[in-house]
């Protein structure tokens, strides 16, 4: 992964969303040793600070806890936890945004509607 | 721990202060940028925290010791500029033998290793290095030589963008594994601010910002939109720089956390919320005029 410095996301939120997709895709295991700060600062080239913060989010919210003396390691049900996070905040944020923006083009219900509606059938076109 | 202690720190040639009352602590093993413009006092700052300088007043101490004339300093520190300069008699090779002996944690290995990967000519003497090979032989003293406070002053002058970042991250892959004091000078931010954990920001010889680099990502925000409604949500806060684009559309940046409950109203009006690039921030927080070059053309 190469980090985008010019993101409104700070780097070390992009750091603990790259290792949630790590979990997703079972890369890394539920209760499997995650990486630690210092091979996460020398992956990324950044400070281990900046790495310790982003394993710190992960840790506040569970997905990932400590084994005293062994490190951090990924929580039983973290794949499962993750799903449901992104689900309330990555997708409610995008739709408000989509609703707002519809709004502001003056696209009414039933034609952003039928405009989700087109996109789905054409995934499910590509995917045939 | 505090390596640099520093206290109202103050360096004044003749009659112009370069420092004006300094005050802050550098902690160990830590990555700290002096960020700061041109003449604003990094190199006479560096230099005094390196013992070349003495101080006119307050008070600096550099593992609990006035660094000027301190053998115990000179011998835990390294400084590394670009008018460093070696005798002609020595090759380059020689210089990293020579050297060696000064620095008790030095690395010939590592050194060594450096000196391969940029293709250097042992042969060579120092002074007909270009610019940016002088600069990426300091670098090379400056990593090997493992020295518990480390400072590089612009340690990247003239360096191509690639060495740049072999040396950024050599930097940071030997620190990781020997962690020590590292101060890097610079006034460009963006190139090295992931591999900082603190920046010192000074201007005109004083302080402005001493902070976590990552607070410093977040300090700020743009607001880029019609004027009035801008105007309607930046009134009253202070605005750290404007710049009207267009008749009627403004740009505004302004602290984060004034404003951040207020960014879902923002947006609805129709207002663009940036971010700021740490470079641009630096740039406004030392800026003498809110309008920067613009205001010597909209005169009148």
């Amino acid at each position: 992964m190469i980090l985008n410095t010019d993101s409104m996301k700070p780097i070390y939120v992009q750091i603990a969303e790259w290792l949630e997709g790590e979990i997703l895709s079972e890369t890394i295991k539920e209760e499997e040793r995650i990486y630690s700060q210092y091979q996460l600062a020398e992956m990324f080239t950044i400070n281990p600070a900046t790495a310790a913060k982003g394993l710190n989010i992960l840790a506040d919210e569970g997905i990932v806890y400590k084994k005293r003396g062994l490190g951090m390691f990924v929580s039983p049900n973290a794949k499962q936890s993750i799903l449901t996070k992104r689900r309330s905040q990555v997708l409610g944020q995008m739709i408000k945004e989509l609703v707002m923006e519809a709004k502001r083009l003056d696209v009414g219900e039933s034609e952003l509607n039928r405009m989700i509606q087109q996109v789905r059938k054409e995934n499910e076109e590509e995917q045939l | 721990m505090s390596v640099i202690q520093c206290e109202n720190l103050t360096k004044s040639y003749s009659k112009i202060k370069a420092i004006d009352h300094l005050s802050f602590e550098i902690e160990e093993n830590k990555i700290t940028g002096l960020i700061g413009r041109n003449g604003s006092g990094k190199t006479t700052l560096l230099k005094m925290i390196a013992g070349y300088l003495k101080p006119t007043s307050g008070e600096l101490k550099v593992f609990s010791e006035r660094p000027f004339n301190s053998l115990d300093v000179s011998a835990n520190s390294i400084f590394l500029d670009d008018t460093l300069t070696f005798p002609d008699s020595l090759s380059l090779s020689d210089i990293l033998t020579e050297v060696a002996p000064f620095y008790a944690h030095w690395n010939s290995s590592l050194a060594n290793g450096l000196f391969d990967y940029y293709s250097f000519n042992p042969k060579q003497p120092h002074s007909n290095l270009s610019k940016g090979s002088k600069s990426t032989f300091n670098s090379i003293l400056g990593i090997a030589s493992h020295s518990p406070l480390t400072i590089f002053d612009e340690p990247t002058t003239g360096m191509d963008s690639a060495v740049r970042k072999d040396f950024y991250r050599a930097l940071l892959k030997d620190y990781l594994e020997y962690p020590r004091t590292i101060i890097l000078s610079s006034h460009l931010l963006s190139e090295l601010e992931e591999i900082l954990e603190d920046i010192l920001l000074i201007n005109q010889g004083t302080k402005l910002l001493h902070l976590p680099a990552l607070e410093l990502k977040e300090l700020a925000v743009g607001l880029r939109g019609n004027a009035q409604d801008v105007l309607s949500f930046a009134e009253g806060k202070e605005i750290i720089y404007r710049e009207e684009f267009v008749k009627g559309s403004l740009y505004v940046v302004i602290r984060r956390k004034l404003i951040q409950p207020q960014f879902e109203q923002i947006r609805q009006t129709g207002i663009e919320v940036l971010s700021v690039s740490t470079d641009d921030l630096c740039v406004y927080l030392t800026a003498k005029t809110k309008g920067g070059i613009n205001d010597v053309f909209n005169k009148g």
